[in-house]
């Protein structure tokens, strides 16, 4: 056990039992299950991606590339988990990833050996060879053998939420600086949100000792967050990532409310995903520590110096028993001794420095810690059994080389700022010299940055200049704001000297460690010709694994500097984007999952279709009745054959209230739809419906619907289910940008009404039994085309329409919304006696396909009205939307594919919508395409398959035949033109 | 299927089910409550072009409220008048109906009035966790100091459109939601509310 | 991305539905030309690279046609006002 006795933000009071590749151990309330690993002794942790390398811990934050894992058992069980950023919890299971059989003896470790023909760049160059080899053999190996961890084989049983939140001030982070921001804008009396991606807030001052104020830097930490706790207007939000800016002061953040937890409380979500508006963001991100690169830098046991020091100062671990440290940085000496301080066996500090500060040496030399400077680690070393950690490293300082034990190294290249927010936008960073960093450049409106993702890493700069951006985002709101006081801390100097890689080292020495890159790939590329830092990084994969580089970007572009001879600077970082640490996919959907991923939209007869066992299916958010089985009915086609002989030759009804409705209302309104329409409305009967066709500005058909004229000033019209927001949106476009001088109004009253199509020769008897007297639907009182107002079933409002999509005598009656399935019923009743027969939209299709009436699969958008042999109804003394375009000879032409039906010659063949037209004789070649089937049905009068389609000089083509080709179904046989309607062609049966 | 209803409080119940009165959620008191109203009537109002003025001055005599040409309601004598768009009311009575006579009687060539009572349901929304369960499905901001008693807004919760307002003598939230998507906007509402509470009556 | 309505106040784009150029004016149908302008009304739009006058529909809000001026580089909205008449 590495456990010290006392000290760290852990309670040793609630100890916690976790396994870690099936073995059990223990740890304490507030480790991560990095620290308890440690504590325990466990330093071999995964296997790294390409060559199966033995890996260790490396840091203690999320730039963490080594140490992933498998984090819990069955269906939660998540791969990639950073064990650097669980939170340890009772009964928690993890396993290492990527080794067969174990972490200790993983067979694929042969890798390695093939390090040289796995090299950067490989990808391009390999398993091209024999081409047909790739399917069958190159393909599933190599699927075998890539990724890291597997994906849970279940679906996942927790749900995520998804909030809106509003503040004037986000700050992001709560470390020293972000404290103070967010305790002077809430003082302040801003609306603030504090996000903090750790369980606890603090930062670096929970993973460092030091005074502010005299006192420890906990005490405060604890009295800044219990005054921010006591104010109304901060919220607090830990666990909680931002991960995007996005535009107009959008920001994008993660909670992960129950990652913590073993599962869930009842009904809370595992993370809910925030959209958060902020007027002001301060940016408190920090900065995260790089290494050097060096051979065999990738043992278990080699970590970042801060993270060795924030496991022994904030979990009281030790992450080994005799540590050195290879730095180029006065924090790292800090590191070493304040970890000595504690209680670790800091043995020796190496600096490649020839020089240090008076006062570092000074107390490197009380606490007994040996200095080498201008040293350079050139190797490391291990036991010699399969998956050991650290054993020793050899230095080499002033000619001369030594070999050390040790079983940690702690190394420190130096930090880097955290701006990687600040390019969301588009903003690069800026190289400064000074710290050997890159610095935020240009920033996304609205936000600012203090403290160390700045580029100030001493705690004075941060205190103070947290507590200015606060104030100054405060005031900048008008928000009247105290200066606040800033508490006196040590002075501390960041002196560095930019060092990145240990040249003529001995062993590979990775670059980005998860990804298994080298500096000899950082090499290949650039002797390849991939040197700007965007190839560098596609060509060499460095900073494309999940950790995105954190730890390796700036010292791999560094390396490629120096190969350039190109300043850092102008070598340039790639772009940062969304999200800055994955997000499950699960937080971005929220409550739309599975059956709720859209909103259902129900007709007001659902439940009554239901009832009668309909089938149900979607039309856009809305569910339909599709057929009625009944009891006996084998297939689909048997039931809607029933329902179809049903309405010709007695009565049907169907439930038609998911059309769009538009009332329209002025004097003006007449004159509107002369203008929407193509033909005319203005001069329509009150009483009366027509049949509309309505263009787009191009001038191709947009929708077809029926329009009845209730009032002198009065109409109702009707658009398709599918089209009803679109056709809204574009009158509305006609109204307030076109015509606005005209008086009319418009409302949609689609919600209001049910309406239902009632149709077939009997309709008339059977609507006669359910209106009211005075109501008079005779062929006097509701000619064909009719509209008018009634009332039906004793009392209820209704309009009744004599309109007929089916060709049958029929009728639609619309009355409001919450008698529709009254309707339904009193007319089921009252058409008993005649057989009254339910039909869904199968039904309908083969009814009105039996017509020859367009629907949805002509009105495609890329049909003009001439197409569909609408042409004539087009008024030439009006003008009206897409009329002029709809005249360009290259639309107008008379060749182009129109409306046709069609029989096959052979009956018994089955017609299938999507077969291209072919003149027989002619190749099947897409020069010689003369058209398509648009919709097909099964006609039970006809005792065959009909269809109606486009076709090239269609009309002119009746009676002929030609080839209906349709190789993806694999059927091609010959049919016959015809007319485009098939049942009652002079329309007889609608007047009667 | 694994049993989730111990966090899943809509797990039983279809899309094609509005569901039922009662208590939704975890076990305590409950953070939100929502009762569905029955508004005896309902009706649109738009002004017709330019005559919003007189609109306005015929709405103060008639029915002694001030019409407010903005995102507000305002109400006297059991009806009240929410602005939906310029020149443009949903107008809710709580008197038995003839509103579209009353509305026409007073506006008559002034507006175009159209019979809306049964294109939408009314739900008041209260509970100390109103605000944050409404938080969860609207990208408005519902804080007092900008949504303060007596303001409205048409927007989308869940991707459903609602019409919600604060009514000046009230402290809960009204809202209005179409009659197709009362189903999903309450499967909505249930998952929102679930954390921390819910129970929904007035259905029967 | 936020609009602020004149009516509703700023709202997300996503309440939105988005048109495109504001500043093409639907020609004269009884014009001579107007074949040729009607291409043109239909088809040619300016892309440019900085502040773009746009038209966008409120659908989930007022309904309303609002002629928003957007920076098409940052997105930044410096206006956004009703639709005027005559286009």
């Amino acid at each position: 056990m590495s456990r010290l006795s006392s000290g760290g933000l852990i309670d040793r009071a609630r100890p916690l039992s976790f396994r870690f590749d099936g073995k059990g151990y223990q740890g304490y309330e507030g480790d991560t299950l990095a620290s308890a690993l440690l504590a325990n002794d466990v330093r071999l942790v995964g296997r790294s991606f390409k060559y199966h390398r033995p890996r260790g811990i490396f840091s203690a934050g999320p730039e963490e590339p080594n140490a992933l894992v498998e984090l819990r058992e069955g269906a939660r069980r998540e791969p990639n988990t950073r064990a650097t950023l669980v939170e340890l919890f009772d009964g928690l299971a993890a396993s290492s990833q990527n080794r067969w059989p174990s972490l200790a003896l993983d067979a694929l470790s042969v890798n390695g050996l093939l390090s040289p023909f796995l090299g950067a760049g490989f990808y391009y160059k390999t398993f091209m060879w024999p081409a047909h080899f790739w399917e069958k053999l190159y393909e599933p190996v190599i699927r075998r053998a890539a990724g890291l961890g597997r994906a849970a084989p279940e679906e996942d049983p927790d749900h995520y939420e998804k909030a809106n939140a509003f503040c004037d001030v986000l700050v992001i982070g709560a470390g020293p600086a972000g404290l103070m921001a967010a305790l002077a804008a809430g003082r302040a009396g801003a609306r603030v949100i504090l996000a903090e991606e750790d369980f606890r807030v603090g930062g670096r001052l929970n993973a460092e000792p030091g005074e502010i104020d005299g006192a420890p830097a906990g005490e405060f930490v604890a009295a800044t967050l219990a005054e921010l706790c006591s104010l109304d207007n901060v919220r607090i939000m830990t666990r909680t990532t931002v991960f995007g800016v996005y535009d107009g002061g959008a920001y994008g953040a993660v909670e992960r409310v129950s990652d913590h937890l073993a599962t869930p409380a009842p009904f809370q979500p595992r993370q809910v995903l925030w959209r958060i508006q902020a007027t002001r963001a301060v940016l408190c991100a920090g900065a995260t520590e790089r290494p050097i690169v060096f051979g065999g830098n990738d043992r278990p046991g080699v970590m970042l110096a801060g993270a060795a020091a924030t496991y022994v100062h904030r979990y009281a671990a030790l992450p080994g028993k005799r540590l050195a440290v290879f730095a180029n940085n006065d924090a790292a000496w800090r590191d070493a001794l304040a970890m000595k301080a504690a209680g670790a066996n800091v043995e020796a500090i190496i600096d490649i420095r020839p020089d240090i500060a008076a006062p570092l040496a000074r107390e490197a030399e009380r606490q007994g810690v040996r200095t080498i400077l201008g040293g350079q680690v050139v190797a490391t070393h291990s036991g010699l059994l399969p998956g050991a950690t650290l054993s020793g490293l050899t230095v080499a300082a002033n000619g001369r080389t030594e070999r050390l034990a040790a079983d940690t190294l702690a190394v420190s290249g130096g930090w880097s700022p955290n701006v990687h927010l600040t390019c969301h936008h588009g903003g690069k960073p800026t190289w400064r010299a000074d710290i050997a960093a890159f610095v935020p450049g240009s920033t996304p409106p609205g936000l600012t940055v203090a403290g160390a993702a700045k580029g100030s890493f001493a705690l004075a700069d941060i205190l103070r200049e947290g507590a200015e951006e606060g104030a100054t985002a405060a005031a900048d709101l008008g928000l009247a704001t105290t200066i606040l006081a800033l508490p006196p801390v040590a002075d501390e100097r960041y002196a560095i000297t930019p060092f990145w890689h240990v040249a003529g080292s001995k062993g590979p020495a990775f670059v980005d460690q998860q990804n298994d890159v080298t500096a000899k790939d950082i090499g290949i590329a650039h002797k390849e010709g991939f040197r700007s830092v965007e190839h560098l990084k596609r060509y060499t994969t460095l900073g494309m694994a999940t950790d995105q580089g954190r730890t390796s970007n700036v010292t791999g572009l560094a390396i490629m500097a120096e190969l350039t001879g190109a300043g850092i600077g102008e070598t340039g970082t790639t772009i940062f984007r969304p999200p800055y640490t994955p997000v499950a996919l699960g937080a971005f959907a929220g409550h739309h999952r599975g059956q709720d991923f859209r909103p259902t939209r129900l007709t007001p007869t659902h439940d009554w279709a239901a009832s009668l066992g309909a089938v149900f299916i979607e039309t856009g958010p809305w569910l339909r009745a599709q057929y009625f089985p009944r009891d006996g009915e084998t297939d689909w086609l048997e039931t809607v054959n029933r329902e179809v002989k049903a309405v010709r030759a007695s009565v049907g009804l169907i439930d038609v209230s998911t059309f769009g409705k538009i009332d329209l209302q002025g004097p003006d309104a007449g004159a509107f739809l002369d203008r929407v329409y193509i033909n005319t409305f203005s001069t329509l009967a009150i009483g009366k419906a027509r049949y509309g066709v309505m263009l787009r500005e191009d001038g191709m058909v947009m929708d077809d619907g029926t329009t009845a004229r209730l009032g002198e000033s009065h109409y109702v019209m009707t658009t398709t289910t599918a089209n009803a927001g679109k056709v809204f949106q574009h009158l509305e476009f006609c109204l307030q940008v076109l015509w606005p001088e005209l008086d009319v109004t418009l409302t949609s009253v689609s919600e209001q009404w049910a309406q239902i199509a009632l149709a077939g020769p009997r309709s008339r008897e059977v609507l006669a039994r359910i209106v009211d007297a005075g109501t008079d639907v005779s062929n006097d009182g509701l000619p064909f085309m009719g509209a008018i107002a009634g009332a039906v079933m004793g009392g209820v409002p209704a309009r009744l329409f004599r309109l007929s999509f089916s060709g049958e005598l029929g009728f639609e009656i619309a009355v409001p919304a919450r008698h529709g399935e009254a309707l339904a019923k009193a007319l089921m009743a009252a058409g008993e006696t005649f057989g009254i027969t339910p039909y869904g939209i199968e039904a309908l299709g083969v009814l009105r396909i039996e017509k020859g009436h367009v629907s949805g699969n002509e009105l495609t958008g890329q049909t003009t009205a001439a197409d569909l042999g609408l042409g004539r109804m087009a008024s030439t003394k009006k003008d009206h939307i897409g009329r002029v375009m709809a005249a360009r000879p290259g639309i107008a032409d008379p060749e182009r594919p129109s409306l046709v039906g069609f029989r096959p010659v052979d009956r018994t063949q089955r017609l299938r919508a999507g077969a291209h037209f072919l003149t027989p004789g002619k190749a099947a070649e897409v020069g010689n395409d003369e058209g398509y089937m648009t919709s097909v049905a099964y006609s039970p009068h006809l005792g065959h398959w009909i269809g109606l389609g486009l076709l090239k000089d269609g009309p002119e083509r009746i009676g002929y035949r030609v080839r209906a080709y349709d190789p993806v179904r694999g059927n091609d046989f010959e049919v016959e033109v015809c007319a485009p309607g098939f049942i009652d062609p002079k329309g007889e049966r609608l007047r009667g | 299927m694994a049993d989730h209803s111990h966090h899943d409080p809509l797990a039983g119940i279809p899309v094609t089910l509005l569901p039922p009165d009662g208590h939704y959620g975890a076990q305590v008191e409950p953070g939100l409550r929502a009762t569905r109203l029955v508004p005896a009537a309902l009706a649109s109002l738009a002004a017709r072009r330019g005559r919003e003025v007189e609109l306005a001055e015929a709405a103060e005599r008639a029915f002694g409220v001030r019409l407010i040409d903005a995102p507000r309601v305002s109400s006297a004598g059991g009806l009240s008048f929410i602005g939906t768009a310029p020149g443009r009311w949903m107008v809710l009575s709580d008197a038995a109906s003839d509103l579209v006579i009353r509305l026409d009687a007073a506006f008559g060539r002034l507006a175009a009035i159209t019979e809306q009572t049964d294109s939408a349901l009314l739900y008041a929304l209260s509970g100390p966790e109103v605000r944050e369960v409404l938080a969860k499905g609207l990208a408005l901001d519902l804080h007092p100091s900008v949504f303060a008693a007596g303001s409205a807004a048409t927007t989308v919760f869940a991707h459903i459109g609602v019409t919600l307002w604060q009514a000046p003598e009230a402290s809960d939230y009204r809202l209005l939601v179409a009659r197709s998507y009362e189903a999903a906007f309450l499967r909505a509402l249930i998952a929102a509310a679930a954390p921390c509470g819910f129970h929904l009556d007035g259905r029967g | 991305m936020r609009i602020p309505c004149p009516y509703c106040g700023a709202r997300d784009a996503h309440e939105f539905a988005y048109l495109g150029d504001a500043t093409v004016t639907r020609p004269d149908p009884s014009a001579a030309d107007a074949p040729a302008a009607f291409h043109d009304y239909v088809y040619l739009r300016d892309n440019p690279a900085g502040v773009h006058q746009e038209l966008w529909y409120h659908a989930n809000g007022c309904r309303r046609w609002v002629t928003v001026t957007r920076d098409t580089r940052t997105h930044a909205i410096s206006s956004a006002v009703f639709t005027r008449s005559g286009s």
